[in-house]
Protein backbone atom coordinates (compact mmCIF):
# COMPACT_ATOMS: atom_id res chain seq x y z
CA UNK A 1 0.00 0.00 0.00
CA UNK A 2 1.23 3.03 -1.19
CA UNK A 3 0.89 6.47 0.91
CA UNK A 4 -1.65 8.95 -0.08
CA UNK A 5 -0.54 12.33 -1.23
CA UNK A 6 -0.81 14.58 1.48
CA UNK A 7 -1.58 18.69 1.21
CA UNK A 8 -4.36 21.40 0.70
CA UNK A 9 -1.35 23.47 -1.31
CA UNK A 10 -2.36 24.60 -4.93
CA UNK A 11 0.74 22.08 -6.21
CA UNK A 12 -0.83 19.37 -4.40
CA UNK A 13 -4.08 19.87 -4.95
CA UNK A 14 -3.02 20.33 -9.12
CA UNK A 15 -1.15 17.34 -8.90
CA UNK A 16 -4.14 14.84 -7.63
CA UNK A 17 -6.03 16.23 -10.75
CA UNK A 18 -3.42 15.68 -13.05
CA UNK A 19 -2.67 12.06 -11.59
CA UNK A 20 -6.59 11.25 -11.97
CA UNK A 21 -6.92 12.34 -15.33
CA UNK A 22 -3.56 10.76 -16.68
CA UNK A 23 -2.82 7.81 -14.94
CA UNK A 24 -4.57 5.10 -17.40
CA UNK A 25 -3.26 6.66 -20.45
CA UNK A 26 0.18 4.64 -19.83
CA UNK A 27 2.04 8.10 -21.49
CA UNK A 28 5.92 9.07 -20.61
CA UNK A 29 5.81 11.20 -17.69
CA UNK A 30 8.60 13.45 -15.80
CA UNK A 31 8.34 14.18 -12.12
CA UNK A 32 10.14 17.10 -11.21
CA UNK A 33 11.36 17.98 -7.56
CA UNK A 34 14.41 18.99 -5.35
CA UNK A 35 15.75 15.74 -3.44
CA UNK A 36 13.25 14.32 -0.44
CA UNK A 37 9.99 15.92 -1.47
CA UNK A 38 8.19 12.77 -2.69
CA UNK A 39 8.64 11.70 -6.17
CA UNK A 40 8.53 8.27 -5.84
CA UNK A 41 4.64 8.70 -3.48
CA UNK A 42 3.41 10.51 -6.93
CA UNK A 43 5.15 7.61 -9.13
CA UNK A 44 3.42 5.19 -6.92
CA UNK A 45 0.22 7.05 -7.26
CA UNK A 46 0.07 6.77 -10.60
CA UNK A 47 0.56 3.24 -11.25
CA UNK A 48 -1.65 2.27 -8.61
CA UNK A 49 -4.73 4.92 -10.63
CA UNK A 50 -3.64 2.79 -13.35
CA UNK A 51 -4.90 -0.96 -15.12
CA UNK A 52 -1.20 -1.57 -14.87
CA UNK A 53 -1.72 -1.84 -10.54
CA UNK A 54 -0.96 -5.15 -9.86
CA UNK A 55 1.49 -5.61 -12.04
CA UNK A 56 5.60 -5.20 -11.60
CA UNK A 57 6.72 -2.00 -10.25
CA UNK A 58 10.19 -1.59 -10.82
CA UNK A 59 12.36 1.30 -9.33
CA UNK A 60 16.25 1.79 -10.95
CA UNK A 61 18.13 4.79 -9.84
CA UNK A 62 20.23 5.74 -12.76
CA UNK A 63 22.57 7.73 -10.38
CA UNK A 64 23.06 4.73 -7.91
CA UNK A 65 24.83 2.46 -11.19
CA UNK A 66 28.04 2.98 -13.22
CA UNK A 67 27.21 3.39 -16.18
CA UNK A 68 27.82 -0.26 -17.83
CA UNK A 69 26.30 -1.61 -14.91
CA UNK A 70 23.19 0.56 -15.75
CA UNK A 71 23.12 -0.62 -18.89
CA UNK A 72 23.11 -4.44 -18.33
CA UNK A 73 20.63 -3.54 -15.40
CA UNK A 74 18.26 -2.38 -17.68
CA UNK A 75 18.34 -4.24 -20.86
CA UNK A 76 19.81 -7.60 -19.36
CA UNK A 77 22.21 -10.31 -20.88
CA UNK A 78 23.12 -13.27 -22.48
CA UNK A 79 25.52 -15.66 -21.16
CA UNK A 80 29.18 -14.53 -22.32
CA UNK A 81 27.76 -10.72 -23.15
CA UNK A 82 31.21 -9.87 -21.17
CA UNK A 83 33.64 -11.59 -18.76
CA UNK A 84 31.45 -12.43 -15.25
CA UNK A 85 28.33 -12.65 -17.93
CA UNK A 86 28.02 -16.67 -16.50
CA UNK A 87 24.66 -16.39 -16.81
CA UNK A 88 21.18 -14.97 -19.15
CA UNK A 89 20.28 -12.43 -16.88
CA UNK A 90 16.90 -10.47 -17.41
CA UNK A 91 17.00 -6.51 -17.41
CA UNK A 92 14.50 -4.50 -16.09
CA UNK A 93 12.22 -3.65 -18.93
CA UNK A 94 11.70 -7.16 -19.12
CA UNK A 95 10.85 -7.26 -15.48
CA UNK A 96 8.98 -4.31 -16.03
CA UNK A 97 6.86 -5.21 -18.92
CA UNK A 98 3.07 -4.86 -18.34
CA UNK A 99 3.83 -2.81 -15.83
CA UNK A 100 5.93 0.17 -14.59
CA UNK A 101 9.80 0.88 -14.72
CA UNK A 102 10.33 4.25 -12.36
CA UNK A 103 13.91 5.66 -13.60
CA UNK A 104 15.21 7.69 -11.00
CA UNK A 105 17.73 10.45 -11.37
CA UNK A 106 17.23 10.03 -14.91
CA UNK A 107 19.22 13.58 -15.25
CA UNK A 108 22.65 11.09 -14.08
CA UNK A 109 21.94 8.95 -17.26
CA UNK A 110 25.13 9.45 -19.45
CA UNK A 111 24.56 10.41 -22.89
CA UNK A 112 25.24 7.10 -24.61
CA UNK A 113 22.78 5.56 -22.66
CA UNK A 114 20.33 8.21 -23.06
CA UNK A 115 20.46 7.48 -26.96
CA UNK A 116 19.63 3.57 -25.95
CA UNK A 117 16.66 4.24 -23.80
CA UNK A 118 15.43 6.51 -26.27
CA UNK A 119 15.78 3.67 -28.98
CA UNK A 120 13.33 1.52 -26.73
CA UNK A 121 10.79 4.73 -26.10
CA UNK A 122 10.82 4.65 -30.11
CA UNK A 123 10.16 1.50 -31.18
CA UNK A 124 9.26 -0.32 -27.86
CA UNK A 125 11.83 -2.88 -28.23
CA UNK A 126 15.35 -3.42 -26.97
CA UNK A 127 18.11 -5.96 -27.46
CA UNK A 128 19.79 -7.49 -24.13
CA UNK A 129 23.68 -7.15 -24.46
CA UNK A 130 25.10 -9.84 -26.38
CA UNK A 131 21.62 -10.74 -28.12
CA UNK A 132 21.16 -9.54 -32.00
CA UNK A 133 17.29 -10.80 -31.33
CA UNK A 134 15.01 -7.35 -30.26
CA UNK A 135 12.03 -7.72 -27.36
CA UNK A 136 9.14 -5.93 -27.45
CA UNK A 137 8.34 -4.30 -23.82
CA UNK A 138 5.31 -2.30 -22.58
CA UNK A 139 6.49 -0.45 -20.26
CA UNK A 140 5.27 2.49 -18.89
CA UNK A 141 8.19 5.11 -18.01
CA UNK A 142 8.29 7.10 -15.10
CA UNK A 143 11.27 9.24 -14.71
CA UNK A 144 12.03 11.66 -12.18
CA UNK A 145 14.78 13.71 -11.43
CA UNK A 146 15.85 16.67 -9.24
CA UNK A 147 17.86 18.25 -12.18
CA UNK A 148 16.66 21.20 -14.09
CA UNK A 149 16.25 19.10 -17.65
CA UNK A 150 16.15 22.40 -19.91
CA UNK A 151 19.71 23.66 -18.02
CA UNK A 152 21.04 20.10 -18.81
CA UNK A 153 19.64 20.38 -22.33
CA UNK A 154 21.89 23.70 -22.82
CA UNK A 155 24.69 22.65 -21.41
CA UNK A 156 24.89 19.43 -24.00
CA UNK A 157 24.13 16.93 -20.96
CA UNK A 158 20.73 16.23 -21.80
CA UNK A 159 19.48 14.74 -25.25
CA UNK A 160 16.68 17.15 -25.98
CA UNK A 161 14.65 14.51 -28.40
CA UNK A 162 14.83 12.44 -24.96
CA UNK A 163 13.76 15.65 -23.12
CA UNK A 164 10.17 15.60 -25.41
CA UNK A 165 9.82 12.09 -25.64
CA UNK A 166 9.87 11.89 -22.06
CA UNK A 167 8.12 14.94 -21.30
CA UNK A 168 4.75 14.33 -22.46
CA UNK A 169 3.11 14.39 -18.86
CA UNK A 170 5.46 16.47 -16.59
CA UNK A 171 4.45 16.99 -12.56
CA UNK A 172 6.51 19.32 -10.64
CA UNK A 173 6.38 18.83 -7.12
CA UNK A 174 7.71 22.36 -5.12
CA UNK A 175 9.90 22.06 -2.22
CA UNK A 176 8.08 22.32 1.37
CA UNK A 177 9.11 25.61 2.08
CA UNK A 178 7.63 26.87 -0.71
CA UNK A 179 3.97 25.29 0.49
CA UNK A 180 4.17 25.48 4.19
CA UNK A 181 0.22 25.10 4.41
CA UNK A 182 1.02 21.44 3.53
CA UNK A 183 3.31 20.77 6.97
CA UNK A 184 0.40 20.80 9.86
CA UNK A 185 -1.72 17.94 7.23
CA UNK A 186 1.95 16.18 6.85
CA UNK A 187 2.71 16.33 10.62
CA UNK A 188 -0.81 14.89 11.56
CA UNK A 189 -0.55 11.93 8.77
CA UNK A 190 3.09 10.97 9.85
CA UNK A 191 2.83 10.94 13.88
CA UNK A 192 -0.17 8.62 13.33
CA UNK A 193 1.56 6.24 11.11
CA UNK A 194 4.69 6.18 13.06
CA UNK A 195 2.93 6.13 16.54
CA UNK A 196 1.59 2.63 15.36
CA UNK A 197 4.89 1.20 13.40
CA UNK A 198 6.67 2.17 17.30
CA UNK A 199 3.90 0.73 18.91
CA UNK A 200 3.07 4.00 20.80
CA UNK A 201 -0.04 3.81 23.24
CA UNK A 202 -0.69 7.03 22.36
CA UNK A 203 -0.37 9.31 19.07
CA UNK A 204 1.51 12.43 20.43
CA UNK A 205 0.12 15.80 19.77
CA UNK A 206 2.61 18.45 19.59
CA UNK A 207 1.36 21.85 20.95
CA UNK A 208 0.45 24.53 18.04
CA UNK A 209 4.04 26.58 19.16
CA UNK A 210 5.57 23.23 18.06
CA UNK A 211 3.34 22.69 14.79
CA UNK A 212 3.94 26.51 14.15
CA UNK A 213 7.49 26.24 14.54
CA UNK A 214 7.79 23.34 12.28
CA UNK A 215 6.17 25.25 9.44
CA UNK A 216 7.86 27.97 9.43
CA UNK A 217 11.46 26.22 9.27
CA UNK A 218 12.47 26.33 5.82
CA UNK A 219 13.06 21.94 5.09
CA UNK A 220 16.29 22.09 3.48
CA UNK A 221 15.53 18.30 2.79
CA UNK A 222 12.04 18.26 2.23
CA UNK A 223 9.48 15.75 3.17
CA UNK A 224 12.09 13.11 3.77
CA UNK A 225 13.59 15.60 6.52
CA UNK A 226 10.11 16.39 8.05
CA UNK A 227 9.90 12.16 8.58
CA UNK A 228 12.76 11.73 9.74
CA UNK A 229 12.09 14.65 12.80
CA UNK A 230 8.75 13.19 13.58
CA UNK A 231 10.56 9.89 14.15
CA UNK A 232 13.19 11.23 16.58
CA UNK A 233 10.51 13.54 18.11
CA UNK A 234 8.35 10.05 18.78
CA UNK A 235 11.25 8.13 19.92
CA UNK A 236 12.74 11.01 22.17
CA UNK A 237 9.96 12.73 23.05
CA UNK A 238 11.69 16.24 23.29
CA UNK A 239 10.60 18.50 20.99
CA UNK A 240 11.96 21.91 21.71
CA UNK A 241 15.24 20.21 22.07
CA UNK A 242 15.00 18.97 18.29
CA UNK A 243 13.55 22.42 17.31
CA UNK A 244 16.51 24.33 18.97
CA UNK A 245 19.16 21.70 17.14
CA UNK A 246 17.07 22.45 13.69
CA UNK A 247 17.76 26.18 14.13
CA UNK A 248 20.60 26.22 15.11
CA UNK A 249 22.24 23.71 12.11
CA UNK A 250 20.08 26.39 10.10
CA UNK A 251 21.75 28.87 11.08
CA UNK A 252 24.55 27.79 10.46
CA UNK A 253 24.28 26.66 7.07
CA UNK A 254 22.90 29.93 6.34
CA UNK A 255 19.60 28.81 4.85
CA UNK A 256 17.06 31.40 5.34
CA UNK A 257 13.53 31.06 5.23
CA UNK A 258 13.06 31.06 1.86
CA UNK A 259 15.92 28.68 1.49
CA UNK A 260 18.73 30.65 0.01
CA UNK A 261 21.56 31.05 1.60
CA UNK A 262 22.58 35.02 2.90
CA UNK A 263 24.54 37.13 0.67
CA UNK A 264 26.93 37.91 2.64
CA UNK A 265 27.60 33.91 3.22
CA UNK A 266 27.57 33.54 -0.94
CA UNK A 267 29.88 36.85 -1.05
CA UNK A 268 32.61 36.40 1.65
CA UNK A 269 34.47 38.97 3.04
CA UNK A 270 34.29 40.71 -0.12
CA UNK A 271 30.57 41.60 1.51
CA UNK A 272 31.11 42.75 4.83
CA UNK A 273 33.78 44.65 4.27
CA UNK A 274 34.04 47.75 1.00
CA UNK A 275 37.39 47.75 0.09
CA UNK A 276 36.48 50.68 -2.11
CA UNK A 277 34.82 52.61 0.29
CA UNK A 278 34.54 53.43 3.82
CA UNK A 279 36.74 50.50 4.27
CA UNK A 280 39.68 51.24 2.15
CA UNK A 281 43.67 51.14 3.41
CA UNK A 282 43.41 54.68 2.00
CA UNK A 283 41.20 55.78 4.62
CA UNK A 284 43.06 57.41 7.51
CA UNK A 285 41.57 55.47 10.23
CA UNK A 286 42.63 52.21 8.47
CA UNK A 287 44.70 49.53 10.25
CA UNK A 288 44.41 45.92 10.67
CA UNK A 289 43.02 45.73 14.08
CA UNK A 290 39.87 48.42 13.24
CA UNK A 291 39.43 46.40 9.98
CA UNK A 292 39.22 43.30 12.86
CA UNK A 293 36.45 45.14 14.37
CA UNK A 294 34.52 46.25 11.91
CA UNK A 295 34.01 42.34 9.92
CA UNK A 296 33.85 41.56 13.46
CA UNK A 297 31.05 43.90 14.21
CA UNK A 298 29.33 43.34 11.10
CA UNK A 299 29.30 39.09 11.05
CA UNK A 300 28.11 39.47 14.51
CA UNK A 301 25.45 41.41 13.18
CA UNK A 302 24.45 39.29 10.76
CA UNK A 303 24.75 35.78 12.66
CA UNK A 304 22.80 37.41 15.59
CA UNK A 305 19.51 39.02 13.44
CA UNK A 306 19.75 35.96 11.71
CA UNK A 307 19.28 33.37 14.87
CA UNK A 308 16.41 36.22 16.11
CA UNK A 309 14.86 36.30 13.30
CA UNK A 310 14.53 31.77 13.35
CA UNK A 311 13.35 32.15 17.05
CA UNK A 312 10.91 34.82 16.14
CA UNK A 313 12.70 37.54 18.34
CA UNK A 314 12.94 35.10 21.36
CA UNK A 315 15.72 35.96 23.15
CA UNK A 316 16.03 33.17 25.65
CA UNK A 317 16.07 30.32 22.50
CA UNK A 318 18.63 32.46 20.52
CA UNK A 319 21.06 32.62 23.33
CA UNK A 320 20.74 28.89 23.62
CA UNK A 321 21.98 28.81 19.78
CA UNK A 322 24.39 31.35 20.21
CA UNK A 323 25.59 29.72 23.54
CA UNK A 324 26.03 33.27 25.24
CA UNK A 325 24.12 34.76 28.28
CA UNK A 326 21.20 36.71 27.80
CA UNK A 327 22.80 39.77 29.08
CA UNK A 328 25.47 39.38 26.56
CA UNK A 329 22.54 38.68 23.80
CA UNK A 330 21.08 42.27 24.83
CA UNK A 331 24.23 44.04 25.21
CA UNK A 332 25.39 43.10 21.41
CA UNK A 333 21.62 43.97 20.36
CA UNK A 334 21.59 47.39 21.73
CA UNK A 335 25.69 47.64 20.79
CA UNK A 336 25.00 46.68 17.23
CA UNK A 337 21.78 48.27 16.38
CA UNK A 338 19.58 45.22 15.91
CA UNK A 339 15.95 46.22 15.68
CA UNK A 340 13.53 43.99 15.00
CA UNK A 341 11.68 43.41 11.82
CA UNK A 342 8.90 46.16 10.56
CA UNK A 343 5.77 43.99 11.06
CA UNK A 344 3.70 44.26 7.64
CA UNK A 345 0.76 45.05 9.10
CA UNK B 1 -21.65 27.69 -42.79
CA UNK B 2 -24.88 26.44 -41.86
CA UNK B 3 -23.86 25.12 -39.25
CA UNK B 4 -21.54 26.69 -35.95
CA UNK B 5 -19.09 24.13 -35.88
CA UNK B 6 -17.60 24.27 -32.10
CA UNK B 7 -13.70 24.50 -31.75
CA UNK B 8 -11.89 23.57 -28.52
CA UNK B 9 -8.50 25.50 -28.58
CA UNK B 10 -5.99 25.15 -25.93
CA UNK B 11 -2.71 27.18 -25.50
CA UNK B 12 -0.97 28.24 -22.61
CA UNK B 13 0.17 31.25 -24.42
CA UNK B 14 -2.52 33.64 -23.22
CA UNK B 15 -1.68 36.47 -26.49
CA UNK B 16 -1.85 33.54 -28.67
CA UNK B 17 -5.26 31.98 -27.88
CA UNK B 18 -6.92 35.44 -27.59
CA UNK B 19 -6.00 36.16 -31.04
CA UNK B 20 -6.92 32.47 -31.77
CA UNK B 21 -10.61 32.82 -30.25
CA UNK B 22 -11.06 36.62 -31.96
CA UNK B 23 -9.98 35.24 -35.02
CA UNK B 24 -12.43 31.90 -35.52
CA UNK B 25 -15.32 33.55 -33.07
CA UNK B 26 -15.41 36.15 -36.05
CA UNK B 27 -15.34 33.61 -38.73
CA UNK B 28 -18.43 32.45 -37.09
CA UNK B 29 -17.36 29.44 -35.31
CA UNK B 30 -18.37 28.49 -31.89
CA UNK B 31 -14.93 28.55 -30.03
CA UNK B 32 -14.29 27.22 -26.40
CA UNK B 33 -10.46 28.31 -24.94
CA UNK B 34 -8.11 26.14 -22.30
CA UNK B 35 -4.95 27.54 -21.18
CA UNK B 36 -3.34 24.09 -20.31
CA UNK B 37 -4.28 20.22 -21.15
CA UNK B 38 -5.77 19.87 -17.91
CA UNK B 39 -8.51 22.51 -18.09
CA UNK B 40 -9.39 21.04 -22.25
CA UNK B 41 -9.11 17.55 -20.44
CA UNK B 42 -12.04 18.52 -18.02
CA UNK B 43 -14.23 20.47 -21.10
CA UNK B 44 -14.04 17.44 -23.26
CA UNK B 45 -15.00 14.98 -20.31
CA UNK B 46 -17.95 17.51 -19.45
CA UNK B 47 -18.73 17.73 -22.93
CA UNK B 48 -17.95 14.59 -24.86
CA UNK B 49 -18.48 14.17 -27.85
CA UNK B 50 -19.52 17.94 -28.23
CA UNK B 51 -16.74 19.20 -29.95
CA UNK B 52 -16.14 19.24 -33.57
CA UNK B 53 -12.41 19.91 -33.51
CA UNK B 54 -9.53 20.46 -31.30
CA UNK B 55 -6.48 22.73 -31.94
CA UNK B 56 -3.89 22.26 -29.51
CA UNK B 57 -0.31 23.73 -28.61
CA UNK B 58 1.92 20.80 -28.00
CA UNK B 59 4.16 22.35 -25.32
CA UNK B 60 2.34 22.83 -21.95
CA UNK B 61 3.72 22.37 -18.78
CA UNK B 62 1.85 19.50 -16.86
CA UNK B 63 -0.29 17.77 -19.87
CA UNK B 64 1.23 18.68 -23.06
CA UNK B 65 -0.42 18.83 -26.20
CA UNK B 66 0.80 15.20 -27.58
CA UNK B 67 -1.10 14.04 -24.18
CA UNK B 68 -3.83 15.63 -25.44
CA UNK B 69 -4.16 14.62 -28.55
CA UNK B 70 -3.17 11.04 -27.58
CA UNK B 71 -5.85 11.12 -25.30
CA UNK B 72 -8.43 12.49 -27.99
CA UNK B 73 -7.45 10.14 -30.49
CA UNK B 74 -8.03 7.37 -28.06
CA UNK B 75 -11.49 7.92 -26.41
CA UNK B 76 -12.68 9.21 -30.46
CA UNK B 77 -10.47 8.25 -33.45
CA UNK B 78 -12.62 10.41 -35.44
CA UNK B 79 -11.88 13.71 -33.60
CA UNK B 80 -9.81 15.95 -35.95
CA UNK B 81 -7.14 17.61 -34.22
CA UNK B 82 -4.88 20.42 -35.40
CA UNK B 83 -1.60 20.35 -33.58
CA UNK B 84 0.47 23.96 -33.16
CA UNK B 85 3.96 24.40 -32.17
CA UNK B 86 7.06 26.43 -31.94
CA UNK B 87 9.09 23.84 -30.61
CA UNK B 88 10.61 22.77 -34.16
CA UNK B 89 10.89 18.95 -35.24
CA UNK B 90 10.70 17.10 -32.13
CA UNK B 91 7.30 17.85 -30.61
CA UNK B 92 5.82 17.95 -34.13
CA UNK B 93 7.55 14.01 -34.95
CA UNK B 94 5.61 12.93 -31.57
CA UNK B 95 2.67 15.22 -32.41
CA UNK B 96 2.05 12.52 -36.10
CA UNK B 97 3.09 9.68 -33.87
CA UNK B 98 -0.15 10.03 -31.70
CA UNK B 99 -2.21 11.06 -34.87
CA UNK B 100 -2.47 14.60 -35.44
CA UNK B 101 -4.24 15.16 -38.53
CA UNK B 102 -2.72 18.53 -38.79
CA UNK B 103 0.99 19.81 -37.41
CA UNK B 104 1.23 23.42 -38.15
CA UNK B 105 4.57 25.22 -37.41
CA UNK B 106 4.55 28.29 -35.64
CA UNK B 107 4.53 31.24 -37.41
CA UNK B 108 1.58 30.66 -39.37
CA UNK B 109 -0.95 32.62 -41.21
CA UNK B 110 -4.15 32.63 -40.02
CA UNK B 111 -5.76 31.93 -43.49
CA UNK B 112 -3.95 28.81 -43.38
CA UNK B 113 -5.54 27.48 -40.04
CA UNK B 114 -8.70 27.98 -41.48
CA UNK B 115 -7.76 26.59 -44.12
CA UNK B 116 -7.07 23.51 -42.46
CA UNK B 117 -9.97 23.54 -40.43
CA UNK B 118 -12.08 23.80 -43.36
CA UNK B 119 -10.37 20.67 -45.06
CA UNK B 120 -10.94 18.50 -41.45
CA UNK B 121 -14.43 19.46 -41.28
CA UNK B 122 -15.06 19.19 -44.93
CA UNK B 123 -16.75 22.87 -45.29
Amino acid sequence: MSRPIIGVSENIVKIREVINHIADTGLNTVICGESGVGKEVIAQSLYQKSSRNGKPFIKVNCAALPDGLLESELFGYEKGAFTGADRKTRGKFELANKGVLMLDEIGDMSLSLQAKLLHVLQGGAFAPLGSEKEFKTDTWVIAATNHELEKEISEGKFREDLYYRLNIIKIYIQPLRERPEDIPHLIDYYLKEYSLLFNSDKIIQPSDTVIDELTRYPWPGNVRELQNILKRMLVLGDAEKILDEMNSRNSMTGTSSDGSTSDTQAMGYKGILDFNGKDSPDEPTFSLKTIRKTALDRVEKEVISHVLGKTGWNRSKATKILKISYKTLLYKISDLGITPPAKAD
Amino acid sequence: MDKKFRLLVIDDNEEILTSLKSFLSKKSYDVVSASNGLDALKLIEAATDDFDLVITDLVMPNISGVAVTAIIKKQNPKMPVIAITGYGEQPEALAKEVHADIVMEKPFKLDQLEKAIKRLLSI
